[in-house]
């Protein structure tokens, strides 16, 4: 059969030069309200916060500049100087515990596990909680009258004392039990990808060279996970900086102050203290903090992209 | 059927001080098969792009059937094209994948299934038509995406490596097949791949790209046999062509001729064509195709321009067909082609057939053709 | 295989130990749900006289019924039921408005660069590290000035908001790995900007759209930041509340009724990661910007 190609179905006839150019705006009027709303929502109220923080603003913004005071009285401020120790010990041990506890049972998880499966699905399941969730049950399992301290008074170590809640000293290591138990499977997840992503022939390879299990680990696959450990401090990181509910739902900031945090701190000041100014400043601070994580680590990636 | 001409095509990228394209010219005429050759990052693709319109030129014109189609948008140009990916629409049907370009169209429905019945059974995919592509081998993508292609009957097809993902057997095969199609349809087609093999055998005409320009446009034939330079000499063929730095002398009768140096520091005569006689005392890269230089053989006697010569056979290499042997001439390592059934050892002499009437010679300088 | 009986032995111990300590841990993890369960179902002399873990005496539902219908929370008395409707009316929205604007940008900033879209799109994921602190004082003048402070219309607003930069980023990554091809493909065939994504790209996002309405879902369900700042007293989400019933001090402290309120408060991102649990996972570790 002879193909003829006479009847060619005509082009699309009814675009116009309109309907064209509209093609070319189109993607960028659908992105447009979400770069407004990016630029005025995230970047300019930052300035308007850092503008605030500049200011004797109290119960309501109002614009009158006093320069740095407000970062002075900030200084000066125990309350707002024992939230940063505070966040600096809560920050660390949390990062710290999560590290180990996530890269030690990705490991145990990884040798072939019957009900792999069951167990991560349990490691996982606190993170779907709410940290109010989380704050609410850890303080009846951590109060001292009626918790882990009765049940291990009636398994008969009667002289056992675990105040951790009440005490202003150890308060604050409660959150980061909390924090821990709600945060490390999350962890265990990421490093569980990370190994599942390695080459399994270098594997090969060292267990021909003759290297042992634990060497292999050690000396090969660790190495091998630094992204993951990275990106894992960097998130650990902006959770425990910006960890607002879980204080307020464990421990409130107490006893007094004790186990106070930025986050709390800024909330207490701008909202229900009228201390707005004092407020956008602890703001800004936790701004330096977060950028004094991330700027070295966008760097070092970044450098590193150049040079692959 | 339809012609095209690409004049003057330039393209430069933002943010880059190159130019991708520095002044494309072709014209394919109706029904024509050009293929674009060259390595990677030389501009083919991006060549075809703004053929299909999918990427904006810089300047030039691109014109269908004499109309200048530059300004317009891809469904407005009427061009189809196969990807080396094919590009199937993962959630849509054999069917559907071809009909969605006839569907937007507003084609009648009882076209579009004429049309697909009259493309399937064209490619023998008849019976695959309720499919997913993910159902589907690598060969049948293959056919899916040239379906998808003629279904809409557009006026210029465009085939972005279409074969490439194929594994080498099947590549054979759908080659074939395309070249068929395209004797049967007639349609004008333009072809880009990396596989010279491909485009010697499909193509009527090929252009040879290297950096952003046309190096060559001819027939296969002129592209094997009188390269421009040595770039397109040493693209097309495998293995490719030898190139030997030679001097050219005079010899006692006045003809030109030339030393050639082997492995033990033998000087023989090789007889050069007499156009060189003006290049006397100059020194010129010879270019010899390894089926240029062959064992002995009985039906071919010596004439001015096949001269014999004796050289060490230093590797071996037994293809099947033919045994590709590499002997040192100049310093420098050439391929030639022998017999298979040659009893010979790597390491033995071998008296060798020159065949400089099929040689080319480039200035060194210019790495031009310097008898084109 | 090197050295296999001595290894072997050595392996059998060790799996021992690998087996203990994951089932350990796993302990470990389930037990505050565990006592969370057990104590909602105690009565207050129960509580009182049996211990952290030990089952109830004689299961009641008393406290699930408090928790529901009567408990205090700051003033009312009316249990958390009315928040619970009011974390859903808030959710609802806000998840699939963030969902469906950020298919939209993800498709443009992958799939129709435009000079500019790059850099936005790095602007954007700097959002996404951004302690949201820093935004809270100047959202309230705003949602003020809007007339919206105190309602479920200004909380919706807000989670999508700082909802959008997360869901943009899930379905970017996405359609970055959907081949160009396919939508070079489509044009040529003549579909123009709606009809690729409507016939091309939606058909096969699925996945992707499971992970953002799961991510978004839970993230807002759980948010306690927002409903604290910007609710009034009749749109506050359950966080809020069960906040509010937990830190009321009228009479004894009824775990029993803090306890039922949580769970109740956890069930729905509970249900939904039992249940899409693959989905949840994946948007972890995709919401785990990679720079």
């Amino acid at each position: 059969m002879p193909v003829t190609h006479t009847n060619t179905p005509a082009p699309l006839a009814s675009t116009t030069p309109w309907q064209d150019k509209m093609q070319v705006w189109l993607p960028k009027l659908i992105l447009s309200p979400t770069i407004v709303v990016t630029l005025i929502c995230v970047y300019g109220f930052v300035i308007w916060t850092g503008l605030l923080s500049f200011t004797k603003s109290r119960f309501l913004p109002q614009f009158d500049f006093v320069g740095w005071r407000q970062y002075e009285r900030l200084l000066n401020n125990d309350r707002w100087i024992t939230a940063c120790e505070n966040l600096l010990i809560f920050g660390g041990l949390f990062i710290a515990i999560c590290l180990l506890i996530g890269v030690l049972l990705a490991i145990f998880l990884d040798q072939k596990i019957q009900q792999e499966g069951m167990i991560r699905t349990i490691y996982l399941y606190p993170m779907a909680l709410s940290f109010i969730v989380t704050g609410t049950a850890w303080k009846w399992i951590l109060n001292p009258g009626l918790g882990l301290e009765n049940l291990v008074h009636q398994m008969g170590f009667t002289d056992f004392k675990f105040d951790w809640l009440v005490n202003s000293d150890m308060a604050v290591y409660t959150l980061v039990i909390a924090a821990v138990w709600q945060s490390s499977g999350f962890v265990m997840a990421l490093f569980l990808a990370g190994l599942r992503g390695i080459d399994s022939s270098i594997i090969n390879a060292a267990q021909i060279d003759g290297a042992s299990k634990p060497r292999i680990y050690w000396s090969i696959i660790l190495p091998c996970l630094r992204p993951v450990f990275f990106s894992a401090i960097i998130i650990l990181s902006h959770l425990a900086i910006k960890s607002f509910d879980l204080v307020t739902a464990l421990t409130s900031g107490g006893p007094g102050y004790s186990s106070d945090l930025p986050a709390l701190f800024m909330y207490s000041h701008s909202f229900t203290r009228g201390q707005m100014g004092l407020g956008a400043a602890s703001a800004i601070m936790m701004l330096a903090g977060i950028l004094a994580i991330l700027v070295p680590y966008l760097y070092s990636e970044l450098r590193g992209k150049r040079n692959a | 059927m339809a012609k095209l001409d690409l004049i003057d095509i330039r393209k430069t990228y933002p943010k880059s001080d190159l130019e991708t394209l520095k002044g494309i010219n072709i014209s394919i005429e109706p029904g024509e098969f050009l293929i674009l050759v060259g390595p990677s990052g030389c501009g083919k693709s991006t060549l075809m792009n703004t053929i299909a319109g999918l990427e904006d030129i810089s300047s030039g014109e691109i014109r269908i059937n004499d109309v200048d189609v530059s300004g317009l948008a891809p469904k407005d140009r009427d061009i189809a094209m196969v990807f080396q990916s094919y590009a199937l629409y993962p959630n849509m049907t054999v069917r559907e994948n071809m009909a969605f370009g006839l569907k937007i169209r507003k084609t009648p429905t009882t076209e579009i299934d004429a049309e697909i019945k009259r493309v399937s059974e064209l490619l023998q995919i008849d019976h695959l038509l309720d499919r997913k592509p993910s159902q589907l081998s690598g060969g049948q993508q293959q056919r899916v995406a040239m379906g998808r292609a003629l279904a809409r009957r557009p006026k210029l097809y465009l085939f972005d490596e279409p074969l490439s993902n194929l594994d080498a057997k099947l590549r054979v095969e759908m080659r074939t097949e395309v070249k068929k199609l395209h004797q049967r349809l007639g349609t004008t087609i333009v072809y880009v791949t990396h596989d010279q093999i491909e485009a010697m055998t499909l193509a009527d005409r090929i252009a040879v790209m290297k950096a952003g320009e046309v190096q060559q446009l001819g027939s296969p034939y002129e592209i094997y046999n009188h390269p421009t330079n040595m770039f397109v000499a040493g693209f097309m063929g495998s293995p490719s062509m030898n190139f030997v730095p030679i001097t050219v002398l005079e010899n006692s009768d006045g003809h030109a001729c030339t030393e050639l140096t082997g492995s033990d520091g033998k000087a023989q005569l090789l007889a050069l064509p007499d156009k060189l006689k003006t290049y006397v005392g100059k020194k010129l890269m010879l270019g010899l195709r390894p089926e240029h230089i062959s064992q002995q053989l009985s039906h071919h006697s010596e004439t001015d321009l096949i001269s014999a010569a004796r050289f060490n056979i230093e590797i071996l290499e037994p293809t099947g067909p033919e045994t590709i042997a590499q002997i040192t001439i100049n310093d420098h390592a050439v391929h030639c082609r022998l017999a298979p059934d040659l009893s010979i050892t790597a390491g033995q002499d071998l008296d060798l057939m020159i065949d400089v009437s099929k040689a080319s010679f480039f200035d060194p300088d210019s790495e031009r053709n310097i008898l084109l | 295989m090197h050295s296999s009986s001595t290894s072997q032995g050595d392996n059998g111990l060790g799996r021992w130990l690998i087996y203990g300590v994951l089932a350990l841990m796993a302990l470990v993890y389930l037990l505050p749900l565990f006592v969370m369960l057990v104590t909602s179902f105690k009565t207050g002399t129960d509580i009182r006289t049996g211990s952290l873990i030990s089952l109830p005496q004689e299961w009641v539902t008393d406290s699930w019924q408090a928790a529901w219908g009567t408990a205090c929370t700051g003033v009312t008395c009316d249990g958390i039921k009315g928040y619970f409707w009011n974390s859903i009316k808030m959710v609802v929205p806000a998840v699939l408005i963030s969902t469906f604007i950020g298919a939209f940008n993800g498709y443009v900033i992958s799939k129709w660069r435009f000079k500019g879209s790059d850099l936005f799109f790095s602007l954007m994921l700097f959002g996404c590290f951004l302690p949201f602190q820093l935004v809270l004082l100047p959202m309230a003048a705003m949602l003020g000035k809007l007339g919206l402070a105190n309602t479920t219309t200004g909380l919706v607003l807000v989670h999508v908001i700082y909802g959008v930069a997360f869901t943009t980023l899930f379905f970017r990554n996405y359609y970055i790995n959907v081949p160009d091809e396919l939508v070079k493909a489509a044009k040529l065939d003549g579909a123009g900007f709606f009809t690729i994504f409507w016939a091309i790209l939606l058909p096969i996002s699925k996945p992707i759209i499971m992970v953002t309405i799961i991510w978004q879902f839970t993230s807002i369900w759980n948010d306690f930041l927002f409903g604290v700042v910007y609710s009034g007293a009749d749109s506050q989400p359950i966080t809020v509340a069960l906040n509010n019933l937990v830190n009321t001090s009228t009479g004894v402290k009824a775990y029993n009724v803090d306890m039922a309120a949580a769970i109740i408060a956890a069930l729905p991102t509970l249900l939904v990661y039992f249940v899409a649990g693959k989905y949840f996972v994946r948007g972890l570790t995709a919401g785990s910007v990679k720079g």
